[in-house]
């Protein structure tokens, strides 16, 4: 009996009929439930319609932690920019930094915390609540802290720093003594150790290229993953300007190794040597500087030993192990040692990926020595009082884990965004440990081979949702802070630590037999409130050193950089306030003074001859892994951004392969994309051969990277693992990843897997796109001239701006930021491997890279190779060919210079595209897919383009019209910098500028006016609005 | 002399001369209407052949136009491909017809009359068919009409000075002189149709004959409207193909922005519609019994044109390569070296063999009064002309000025090759579908013909 049928009179009935009916109807019509629309009734404070809020915070792509802004519109983070502010990278950022925001809005991230199900398989997670899976966790912690087996945990993360850190090593206190390390793949263990034995100072030093007037890198990719790559761009283009106009250090470059790496290129001398002879050149050049009595240290004793431990490599040698001519290695040696502009200032980069055999550390400790040597410790190579890779694990640390979960001693092993399963060698077999161990948590933002294997997910936020602080070295404190709201029900790491670790204890103190635990002399506490409130306590000590360090210094040697001017607030929540404005705190450290210990305990120089060949020697060719560019150890493998944006050398797309020489791959009978099985001692990979002309005839050169099998939907088996392949044994004294050094044979298969490439040929055919000059003949004004061609076309006119760009490929490394930045910026899609077949790649501005033939690099058969990058983006030509060409007048140019594109107006004819000589018209050649959640990402002020319609370069015409109404806001005209387009901002090596060509005084129009200024394809006669700058030949 | 004879003879037998003729008009109306008769199995056949070619074309356009252009072989740089040379070649099968019915008549050379109407209706349905390709060739093919300047309220206008806006022109002019070109000279055979029809054809045929009725009068207006329209037609066979290689020619690519370009693809495209004209003819006499009318002698002229064309296009190749090599322009050797022994080399040197070679053949007698030779190299010339048009398009965008640019080889997908095989099908169609409900011959000038022997 329902009160309803009771009490129903007719008006009631009327009554619910009105309201009922409608809302039946409604209900029965939609197919969708109806969305609610919102507005903004009480508008957050930081949020204004249409106007970016910016935030800065710290990058996390890699254990650099450059400053960023980021820059958020309605919410949502949307672009990724170097805050100028920051020390280290200087407003610039790398092309995985600019990427950070599809690791943010990556459609493949845990969405919820996942438990893996009995019966349902590897993939076998299923959702499950956080209640549920950190209780779990923490019963099991409980458990094992209650009968005193806390040491039978593990804690992996990376190398971590500041308040996390500190949090995650009292967190491993208090639940028992559990096992920590900080893994990172490439944890310089050579160079940490040689530093160590040497100096007694396990440090991974700052590396000033500034200063420098000659850099001589031993296989040390600096300016790609080797330490802080991006301040390495900043230093090492800052140093090399031709006119000598920012440090004046005109430096020179000189780089060994055995393939034509991105650093490579970009030295003035590239010497292919034999795999593994680093150090031995780099013992010869000291042994030369020593006996010829040309060290530029006071330290008789010490360069008694060094002599003693170099003694047996004279340059004769050297010549033998490594290729390199003796007389070139001696001269390069006195130019070492006798700089220009006195002792100090020159550099030599060494204990890279590249150069991490056997003898790893002696050939770091060989660096090392050469620096000592010349006097540049304390000047170009500077260890502060502590660094970020102090306490990072080294990779034996890792194998010895292994072994113990393989032998049972692990009951819980907690992962936090880490990839060991990728990232360690196959044979070390940390997937096969895995299952030995009873609970496996792995707290990670997205899937990786390794969170696919383990028990529990807790997922956690990227960094661009947290909170956090980085301390690089000391005086160098990022503070990060959450740029947007988390996309999905996941959790701060440290927060997931605190709430776990509560619960654990909060359970292990509520028993009664808590007491028996009492011989566990470590306090068994974690600190009050959230990682936030701990993140707060940690910079309020912080603010309390700062100034007690202040006081105690006199005023006048305080100098800290770009805002010295700004009073230290004593407030804490203005001292918060400003660090979390300005992303950190920053100050001048003195490089601590270091001295030559006594001996050199723990390396064994002799290693540098004995392991000439590595290990399995039967087999024919080296193996070169080297650290990727895009996707660095592999944690950003899964951005369909750095997947598309060509890799910088051999411009191959979405996949890895092997490199060879194509006499070598003539040799073992395979050509360009045929697969090939690659077998060393310790592993078998199959991945597809790639031609490269730019390497040691003997040696096979892999990215790392790529070959996962469970990360995602741009990763997943995708390429090879050269990693997969290396020996699992550390190395004998720097306890690292033998990553050099492995042997392998290669069989061809009846079979090719095309691994696409955006550019055929790296030869110009003498076309004058990419042009250079000599140093002398810059010097002695002898540039040719080009000639103004005529035109029976009145000249444009240009009422106000004319926006024009200068590049200067002298700078210009050819590190893809800026492609990256273009893609973030503007909305540029990605369209999938397939499509690169056709090179239907959507780029906007890409960089062409073209290689003048030189005289070979030493008689490695490698052959020899000038390379030259050259940014091509829409040059807004006065005379534009496409303009005249567009039937529906789709382009056209603006009274600013603009050649601008009307996507509404397009019909899809190409006739611009054809008629472009510089090819930068790019074509949708299908409706774009962003797949969710990547839609969050587009920037608002762009337009998306449709199917059929013709895109390009618009010199970020949005940012323009944002320059236009601030100077109108502000009541002024637009003064030079008020536009900055994406490229240019993110440009490392500030190659990039800027402006208005009608302003005499703006950068650009000075540098166009440049003696090293030319027009690309100037034949055409195109007047373009970019002006390249040559490069110079040293 | 031997015509004034004639006259004063005709003038002489006025009344068994018009006899005879009556005897002659009505076996000639008899034997070309009788080619309109319901069709038998070999025409059902090709018919029907012509109607799944097409059908399949439309499917593969409706895929296209649902996925987007990707679903063609299109690569950077090679923003155009088979889309463009179906295009071009289309365009250029079209100009035969008008230099037959047009150019031939106003020279009175008599030995068009039995092939002027066939390739009048060639011209038509093959500007229809080039018409199409634009449109299948553009991103957004829903707004193809934004080519063609109407007044609007945003006051949108076209840009005039791209050479794809006189495209527009050219084409459509062409297609309406030549549409009614055929129109007009079908007049008084459409006539003779509706006279002697009964089927369901005929009121069709009475609208469209227009009260024809064969007097003194309308045949005075008829000669001097045809005449007239002959000399309006004319120099559309120059100026037409000279905007589409203006396409081209205007741009600045190397192997494209050459000054020969109008007149060798005007000389091109009469090559390629002669060849075309031969290969439609050969088949039909067979299929509509006019062998008696459409003689070796026709073929025989047809064959010494192709040759003169080919020799111009022969020479304009030799003029192409060499002003490369003379013009020192690096980009402009490049190209054309490139296309002698680039990746496309064969796709070239079958063009040349095709194009230059063959025709030479048609030098010796024996040769090009055999049918089957005749049509053998009719139909190679089409595959070259087609070939020329290929190469010159692909093989210029593919290697361009910037060589980080370069290309891989081009390979058209199955869409492309659908809607090419559905062009062909569509012209075969329009044509088949035309010859039986039309004369293919005209009824009147060959009785004219007739007359003077």
């Amino acid at each position: 009996m329902s009160p309803l049928t009771e009490t129903v009179g007719r008006r009631t009935f009327l009554r619910m009929l009105g309201s009922a009916g409608p809302a039946a109807a409604a209900a029965a019509c939609s197919p969708v439930p109806p969305e609610r629309i919102i507005p903004y009734v009480i508008p957050p404070d930081d949020v204004v319609p249409g106007i970016a809020t910016w935030y800065a915070s710290v990058c996390g792509e890699c254990p650099t932690g450059c400053g960023v802004l980021v820059k958020t519109r309605e919410g949502r983070a949307i672009k990724v920019e170097g805050n100028p502010r920051h020390p280290v990278n200087r407003g610039g950022l790398c092309v995985r930094g600019q990427s950070s925001l599809q690791g943010l809005y990556d459609p493949d991230r845990y969405r919820e915390p996942l438990r893996r199900r009995e019966g349902e398989g590897r993939d076998g997670l299923a959702p499950v609540s956080w209640d549920d899976a950190e209780t779990e966790v923490a019963e099991r912690i409980a458990a094992l802290r209650a009968e005193g087996r806390g040491d039978r945990i593990a804690v992996v993360t990376p190398a971590l720093t500041g308040t996390l850190d500190a949090l995650i090593d009292r967190w491993c206190q208090a639940v028992g003594g559990a096992r920590r390390l900080r893994y990172e793949t490439y944890a310089w263990e050579a160079m940490r150790a040689a530093n160590d034995a040497l100096f007694g100072r396990a440090a991974a030093p700052y590396h000033d290229f500034s200063r420098a007037e000659l850099v001589v890198s031993f296989s040390a990719d600096f300016l790609e993953t080797w330490l802080a790559s991006v301040a390495h761009a900043r230093d090492y283009a800052d140093a090399r300007r031709p006119d000598g106009s920012t440090t004046g250090a005109r430096a020179r470059a000189v780089h060994f190794e055995p393939r034509l790496s991105l650093t490579a290129s970009n030295a003035d001398e590239w010497v292919a040597i034999e795999p593994g002879s680093e150090g031995a050149i780099a013992a010869a050049m000291v042994q030369v500087i020593v006996a010829e009595g040309r060290a530029q240290v006071e330290d008789e004793a010490g360069l008694e030993r060094i002599a003693g431990v170099v003694a047996d490599w004279t340059p004769q040698t050297a010549a033998e192990r490594s290729g390199v001519p003796a007389e070139r290695i001696a001269e390069l040696a006195r130019a070492f040692s006798d700089p220009v502009a006195g002792a100090g200032r020159t550099l030599a980069a060494g204990g890279a990926v590249a150069a991490s055999g056997s003898d790893g550390a002696e050939a770091a400790a060989a660096v090392a020595l050469l620096n000592y040597v010349a006097g540049n410790i304390g000047a170009t190579v500077r260890m502060a009082p502590e660094t970020m890779w102090d306490g990072a694990a080294t990779y034996a640390d890792m194998t010895s884990l292994a072994e113990a979960m393989h032998a049972g001693e692990i009951d819980l092993l907690v992962l936090h965004q880490v990839n060991p399963v990728h990232t360690m060698p196959a044979a070390a077999d940390f997937a096969g440990a895995m299952e030995q161990v009873p609970l496996a948590v792995a707290i990670a933002s997205s899937p990786n081979d390794t969170t696919a294997r383990a028990d529990i997910v807790l997922p956690a936020h990227t960094p661009l949702e947290s909170w956090g602080d980085h301390v690089l070295a000391t005086g160098v404190e990022g503070l990060m802070q959450p740029a947007m709201r988390p996309l999905y029900d996941t959790r701060h790491t440290g927060d997931i630590f605190l709430a776990v670790g509560r619960a654990a204890l909060a359970d292990a103190q509520a028993d009664a037999t808590a007491a028996e635990t009492g011989d566990n002399e470590v306090p068994a506490t974690l600190p009050d409130g959230e990682f936030y409130d701990v993140l707060r306590e940690r910079w309020r000590a912080l603010q309390a050193a700062r100034i007690a360090a202040e006081a105690a210094a006199a005023p006048d040697e305080v100098e800290a950089p770009d805002d010295a001017e700004a009073p230290e607030p004593q407030d804490f929540e203005d001292f918060w306030a400003d660090a979390i404005r300005r992303g950190g705190l920053w100050w001048l450290v003195e490089p601590e003074p270091v001295s030559l210990n006594d001996s050199f305990d723990g390396l064994d120089f002799g290693a540098l001859a004995r392991d000439a060949a590595g290990t399995g020697n039967g087999r024919a060719l080296t193996l070169l892994p080297y650290p990727s560019l895009h996707f660095y150890d592999g944690r950003a493998a899964n951005r369909p951004w750095l997947q598309e944006i060509p890799d910088p050398i051999l411009k191959a797309t979405w996949g890895s392969w092997i490199e060879l020489h194509p006499e070598t791959a003539a040799a073992i009978g395979a050509e360009e994309n045929q697969l090939v099985t690659v077998e060393s001692d310790h592993g078998r990979v199959e991945a597809t051969v790639l031609l490269n002309l730019h390497l040691h005839a003997g040696a096979a050169a892999m990215p790392i990277g790529q070959g996962q099998t469970a990360a995602g939907r741009y990763a997943s088996g995708r390429g090879a693992n050269p990693l997969a392949l290396l020996d699992p044994v550390p190395a004998g004294a720097s306890r690292g990843l033998r990553f050099a050094g492995t042997r392998v044979d290669l069989t061809p298969r009846e079979l090719h897997r095309p691994v696409h490439r955006l550019q055929g040929t790296f030869d110009q055919h003498g076309r004058g796109l990419a042009r250079a000059v000599t140093q002398q003949a810059l010097d002695a004004g002898d540039i040719p001239h080009e000639e103004e061609h005529l035109t029976l076309n009145p000249p444009l006119v240009h009422p106000e701006h004319r926006w024009g760009m200068a590049i200067d490929i002298d700078a210009c490394t050819g590190c893809n930021a800026c492609v990256a930045a273009c893609y973030a910026e503007n909305n540029v899609p990605t369209l999938g491997a397939d499509q690169m077949q056709w090179r239907r790649a959507m780029s906007w501005l890409r960089i062409d890279r073209f290689v003048e033939p030189t005289a070979d690099p030493g008689a490695t058969g490698a052959t020899g190779g000038e390379t030259r990058f050259l940014p091509m983006l829409c040059q807004h030509c006065d005379h534009a060919p496409c303009e005249t060409v567009c039937p529906t007048y789709a382009t056209y140019h603006t009274d600013e210079g603009l050649n601008a594109q009307v996507y509404n107006r397009c019909v899809g004819t190409r006739y611009c595209a054809n008629n472009c000589p510089y090819k930068v018209r790019r074509f949708n050649w299908f409706q774009a897919e962003f797949p969710d959640p990547l839609p969050l990402q587009l920037n608002p002020d762009v337009t998306p383009r449709s199917a059929g319609v013709m895109e390009k370069c618009t010199f970020c015409v949005q940012r323009i019209a944002e320059g236009r109404d601030l100077a109108r806001d502000e009541d002024r005209p637009m003064q030079d910098g008020d536009v900055t387009p994406a490229c240019a901002q993110t440009c490392p090596a500030q190659a990039i500028v800027f402006g208005d060509l009608n302003d005499p005084n703006s950068r650009v129009s000075q540098l166009s006016a440049d003696a090293r200024g030319y027009h690309a394809l100037s034949e055409t006669n195109t007047r373009p609005g970019v002006t390249y700058l040559r490069k110079v030949l040293r | 002399m031997n015509g004034s004879g004639a006259a004063v003879g005709a003038a002489g037998n006025i009344t068994s001369g018009a006899a005879a003729a009556g005897v002659r008009y009505a076996r000639i109306d008899a034997d070309i209407l009788r080619t309109m008769r319901p069709p038998g199995i070999a025409y059902l056949g090709a018919l029907a052949l012509a109607l799944g070619g097409l059908t399949f074309g439309a499917y593969a356009f409706s895929v296209q136009w649902r996925a987007g252009l990707g679903v063609a072989g299109y690569q950077h740089p090679i923003y155009w491909g088979v889309y463009i040379t179906n295009f071009v070649f289309w365009v250029g099968i079209a100009h035969s017809g008008t230099l037959i019915s047009a150019v031939l008549f106003l020279f009175r050379a008599r030995w068009r009359t039995a092939v002027a109407r066939a390739s009048e209706a060639m011209t038509v349905f093959a500007v229809m068919t080039a018409g199409l390709f634009p449109i299948i060739h553009i991103g957004r093919p829903w707004f193809f009409y934004w080519l063609i300047p109407y007044p609007n309220e945003r006051q949108l206008w076209v840009n005039f000075r791209s050479p794809l806006v006189w495209d527009v022109f050219a084409i459509s002019t062409y297609l309406t002189v030549s549409a009614m070109f055929l129109y007009l000279g079908l007049i008084p055979d459409i006539a003779a149709a509706r006279d002697r029809t009964t089927d369901w054809r005929k009121p069709i045929y009475r609208v469209l004959a227009l009260g024809w009725d064969g007097s003194t009068r309308r045949w005075r207006h008829y000669t001097a409207l045809y005449a007239f329209f002959a000399a309006l037609a004319t120099p559309l066979v120059v100026s037409v193909h000279s905007v589409v290689s203006w396409d081209f020619a205007m741009s600045i690519l190397p192997g494209w922005h050459s000054t020969i370009f109008a007149p060798y693809f005007v000389a091109g495209a009469i090559f390629s519609g002669l060849a075309m004209v031969i290969t439609l003819l050969i088949p039909l006499r067979r299929l509509l019994g006019l062998e008696e009318y459409i003689t070796i002698h026709h073929f025989e002229n047809l064959a010494k044109m192709i040759i003169l064309t080919s020799m111009i296009v022969g020479y304009a190749y030799m003029v192409e390569f060499f002003i490369a090599w003379y013009s020192g322009s690096p980009y402009e050797q490049a190209a054309f070296y490139d296309r002698m022994f680039g990746q496309y080399r064969l796709f070239t040197w079958a063009m040349l063999t095709c194009n230059v070679i063959v025709p030479l053949f048609l030098f010796a007698k024996r040769i090009r009064t055999s049918l089957p030779a005749l049509f053998v190299i009719s139909l190679l010339v089409n595959v070259g002309m087609w070939l020329e048009r290929f190469v010159i398009i692909v093989t210029s965008l593919s290697h361009d000025f910037n060589p980080a640019n370069w290309a891989g080889i081009y390979t058209p997908t199955w869409v492309e090759g659908a809607i090419t095989l559905g062009a062909f099908s569509m012209f075969f169609f329009l044509f088949l579908v035309f010859v039986k409900n039309f004369p293919a011959v005209s009824i009147t000038e060959m009785k004219e013909a007739s007359d003077l022997g």
